[in-house]
């Protein structure tokens, strides 16, 4: 099973380290009208003294069944066999927005010509070994670059062991 | 095998490529966690940053500041060489010339004052960033200045004051081992990653935590509990939580009755701070002091993690602190494994597990030797206590009154007037001095204001001598060479001293001669280190051994714990001097100035941190910028906005009785509801000019940035 990005909401701060280390990454400059691959959200509920915030950093999900490729009419996105990654061919994109529409999770962005722009899951990085820049920088590994099993089999055994934790033991055996 | 053109884009380093990695640190906060850095350079030109994975710092990961160095590094406000000043102060008209007419100049200048006033007339001070700090101070000394000023005299300094007034020495929480940490404001997750990943290792193996923040930030949202008191109350949450303590007989009785002073008097005072008087004072629930309290004092060991600033920002900052301080000696949590440990200092305020003659080195000539520092006679326990420098707040004032004598001339390197309460009437001091020079990499709105102007490179571009609390120490390499006409400013510094023709062996035999003389103790050589790039351990990191009050009791004048402060008691007779850690609400509060409160009826906080940002370092920077794209803005709670009549990015305008500042609205829940807060130092919003010049704590002589009142409108 290839590496997905995963992010643990319980370890996001918010900090964006992400966004920038991408920037850095794919040369993205929004002073020049290219949107950012990666966002970071700030979500509340709740009022004070009650309030929650939680914080998500967010980018192309990399689907398995990629809507964006099905709707694409120019076959501009492909998915990468070696890396699992979504990409877009900036020269075959021709603006029609079909990926946007398709997408359910608001990922595509346009920059000023009108091209798709979106998280290519660092595949060149990927392909030499290393992880993606947003998960390389993260400075609370909240964001890892793993198989999804492997995930959730660390998340289950954080669940179990707490779960036993709160049952009492019989000492005087 | 893959193509050259996909490892070009991916830019990996290797032979094909030609882009290779070398090693520095990130300086843009300082002395937070210096994170080692792997450049990737093609060309003599970084293309790209990552964090060095061997670096205990960091670990391979970065900050979101850290993450856009290479922004930083090639800004087109780059300062390309030195400049003069040819039109009015503050009109941006400047010639570019020599680094030899500059630095003549500037010794004709400072030559001058010192043969008509005096060496005390000509100040030298430190902005960001720190690593030059030492050889900065030594030149003042050597000159003959007392007036080493830094940027220390709004953060760190006054919280190292409060423990020195309690223990006697400052203290850290020892993260590694606490299994109760109780958190008295701070925000790590958006300040020092390094720390708040050790919070969350300490969550792991079941370490209990306790946060106390006016604001709801993502280390609160961890907390097993967060007491969320209104600003500058935090002496009233402190008494009330030790009014639990000792009246539900948690306290260390035997620490107490052996190793502390002023116990009696300290109970009695903390009678009147019930629980539900807390309350009443701090906003935070009765219960929660409560829980906190016992909390914090049943299990062991516990530790408390102050911070530099936030509650040391309000007029009553000290008293504020000794009294959460005064928690560590009432539970024995001083100076043991898991508790707040005294761990020595190597270099520019880190612990780095080796010995070094730091002092010796700075302290060129004692301060027996000089005229009193800026500040002595207003602040006088600055003087008893901060051994390092003057206390700048006063700068200012002594620049308008020449009282006890003429300030004449200065040198910052990174002097951000917006650093100042009542920054305008800073920059008006400015003006008033014969001559002023700058040094900095951008050309900041201060350079802007300077007779001549020096341009500094960056981190990357130098060498600078580091060290680490895990016993880490590196002196870095020049990733690349600096950039236009910029030099290091220890190169400025050195040729400073050559050029002003101090007879001091030191400056002379040069700055890599100057590092090994500091290291000598150590055993580590210059030469040696060069052989690390990356940095190295220490060879044998000094043993930190527990409750070293044993061998000499506590360094404070009673040699013992103080509740009842003997350097405060020879002040008595100033108002905010009291012995004991008395709570006095802040200057301009509901409780201390109702008609005030009246017409300015909310709570301006300023200056926490938003993640992106360090004070002004990285606001140029457009991948910073595009995270809080409308910056600058106000935290507002969305219960007062709805009663304002304020929606999102609205322009709203937040006045007190000094001026008025025009920024966008930001609705959160970050704020509680009556607190305004304001990110500070932006150009087009500043918020120091909301502040008073002497709305100051009277002990420290730090402003109260993090609480006045105001009042916010609709703009």
């Amino acid at each position: 099973m290839e590496n997905m990005i995963y992010l643990d909401i319980e370890r996001c701060a918010g900090c964006g380290a992400c966004v920038t280390a991408c920037m850095d990454q794919n040369d993205i400059y929004p002073e020049k009208g290219q949107p950012a691959f990666r966002m970071i959200y700030q979500v509340e509920d709740g009022q004070y003294p009650a309030a929650n915030i939680r914080y998500v950093s967010m980018a192309c999900l990399h689907c398995e069944d990629s809507p964006c490729i099905i709707a694409c009419p120019t076959g501009a996105i492909t998915k990468d066999q070696k890396t699992k990654a979504v990409t877009v061919n900036r020269d075959l994109c021709i603006g029609c927005h079909s990926c946007a529409l398709a997408c359910p999770f608001g990922v595509p962005r346009y920059d000023l010509e009108d091209k798709m722009q979106k998280c290519n899951l660092c595949a060149e990085r990927v392909e030499f070994g290393l992880q993606p820049a947003c998960v390389k920088v993260c400075p609370f590994q909240a964001l890892r670059f793993e198989p999804i099993n492997k995930i959730q089999d660390e998340k289950q055994l954080r669940f179990v062991v707490k779960a036993v934790s709160t049952i009492p033991t019989n000492k005087s055996a | 095998m893959m193509d050259t053109q996909k490892l070009l884009k991916g830019k990996i380093a290797c032979p094909e490529t030609g882009i290779e990695i070398r090693k520095s640190i990130c300086a843009i906060c300082d002395p937070g966690p210096l994170c080692g850095l792997d450049l990737y350079v093609k060309d003599e030109k970084i293309i790209k940053v990552e964090g060095s994975e061997k670096h205990p710092s960091n670990l391979g990961t970065l900050c979101v500041k850290g993450a856009s160095l290479r922004q930083y590094i090639y800004h087109e406000d780059r300062i390309k060489t030195p400049l003069k000043r040819v039109g009015a102060r503050g009109s941006d008209k400047f010639e570019s010339i020599s680094w030899d007419e500059a630095l003549n100049t500037i010794v004709d200048k400072f030559n001058a004052i010192k043969k008509e006033n005096g060496p005390e007339s000509v100040v030298f001070f430190s902005g960001f960033t720190k690593y030059f700090r030492p050889y900065l101070k030594r030149l003042a000394h050597s000159f003959g200045s007392p007036n080493y000023l830094t940027e220390s005299s709004t953060c760190y300094q006054a919280m190292a004051m409060a423990q020195t007034l309690v223990f006697g020495t400052p203290s850290g929480p020892d993260l590694m081992n606490t299994r109760c940490l109780l958190i008295w404001t701070a925000n790590p997750f958006h300040s020092g990653h390094s720390n708040a990943r050790a919070v969350l290792k300490g969550k792991e193996r079941g370490m209990k935590l306790i946060v106390v923040d006016p604001r709801k930030t993502p280390t609160a949202a961890i907390a097993d509990i967060h007491l969320q008191l209104r600003p500058g109350t935090d002496g009233a949450l402190a008494l009330s939580m030790a009014n639990v303590i000792i009246n539900e007989n948690l306290y260390d009785k035997d620490f107490v009755a052996s190793y502390t002073y002023g116990f009696d008097e300290y109970r009695e005072y903390v009678q009147a701070f019930t629980p539900e008087k807390g309350e009443e004072l701090t906003g935070v629930p009765a219960d929660e002091i409560r829980a906190a309290a016992r909390m914090y004092a049943s299990i062991k060991p516990a530790a408390i993690m102050p911070s530099a600033s936030p509650v040391v920002h309000h007029t009553n900052g000290v008293q504020n602190y000794r009294a959460a301080f005064s928690l560590a000696g009432l539970t024995g949590n001083y100076d043991i494994k898991g508790g707040n440990l005294v761990v020595p200092t190597s270099f520019i305020h880190s612990p780095g597990r080796i010995p070094t003659r730091e002092h010796e080195f700075t302290q060129s000539r004692l301060w027996s030797d000089m005229p009193p520092r800026i500040g002595a006679d207003r602040f006088p326990v600055w003087m008893d206590i901060v051994d390092e420098e003057g206390q700048s707040m006063q700068l200012p004032f002594q620049i308008r009154s020449g009282k006890p004598y003429p300030i004449r001339g200065l040198i910052g390197f990174g002097l951000n007037y917006r650093m100042w309460p009542d920054s305008k009437g800073f920059l008006d001091s400015l003006g008033k001095l014969d001559f002023f020079v700058n040094v900095d990499p951008f050309m900041t709105d201060t350079c802007k204001h300077a007779d001549i102007v020096l341009p500094a490179c960056t981190t990357v571009e130098r060498s600078e001598l580091r060290c680490y609390g895990m016993g880490y120490i590196i002196f870095t390499k020049p990733s690349i060479k600096p950039l236009y006409d910029s030099r290091p400013d220890v190169d400025i510094i050195y040729d400073l001293a050559s050029r002003l023709g101090l007879n001091d062996p030191l400056f002379k035999a040069g700055y890599e001669a100057s590092i090994d003389w500091i290291l000598e103790p150590s055993g580590i050589t210059v030469s040696e280190l060069k052989k690390h790039p990356e940095g190295m351990f220490v060879p044998n990191p000094m043993k930190i051994p527990e409750k070293k009050y044993l061998n000499g009791g506590f360094k404070t004048p009673s040699g013992k714990l103080e509740f009842k402060s003997t350097v405060l008691e020879k002040y008595k007779e100033k108002p905010g001097f009291e012995s004991l850690p008395v709570y006095m609400p802040p200057r301009h509060s509901r409780e201390a100035t109702p008609d005030l409160a009246n017409e300015y009826p909310i709570i301006l906080n300023t200056g926490s941190r938003l993640p992106m940002f360090i004070h002004t370092r990285t606001f140029r920077l457009s991948w910073t910028k595009s995270l809080r794209p409308n910056h600058p803005s106000a935290d507002i709670n969305p219960k007062d906005a709805a009663i304002l009549g304020i929606k999102q990015n609205d322009a709203i305008r937040i006045a007190t009785p000094k001026d008025s500042i025009t920024l966008k609205a930001n609705l959160t829940q970050m704020v509680q509801p009556g607190v305004v807060h304001v990110f500070h130092g932006h150009p087009e919003a500043d918020v120091n000019l909301l502040f008073d010049g002497d709305y100051l704590d009277p002990v420290s002589g730090y402003p109260g940035f993090k609480s006045a009142l105001c009042k916010v409108e609709k703009a």
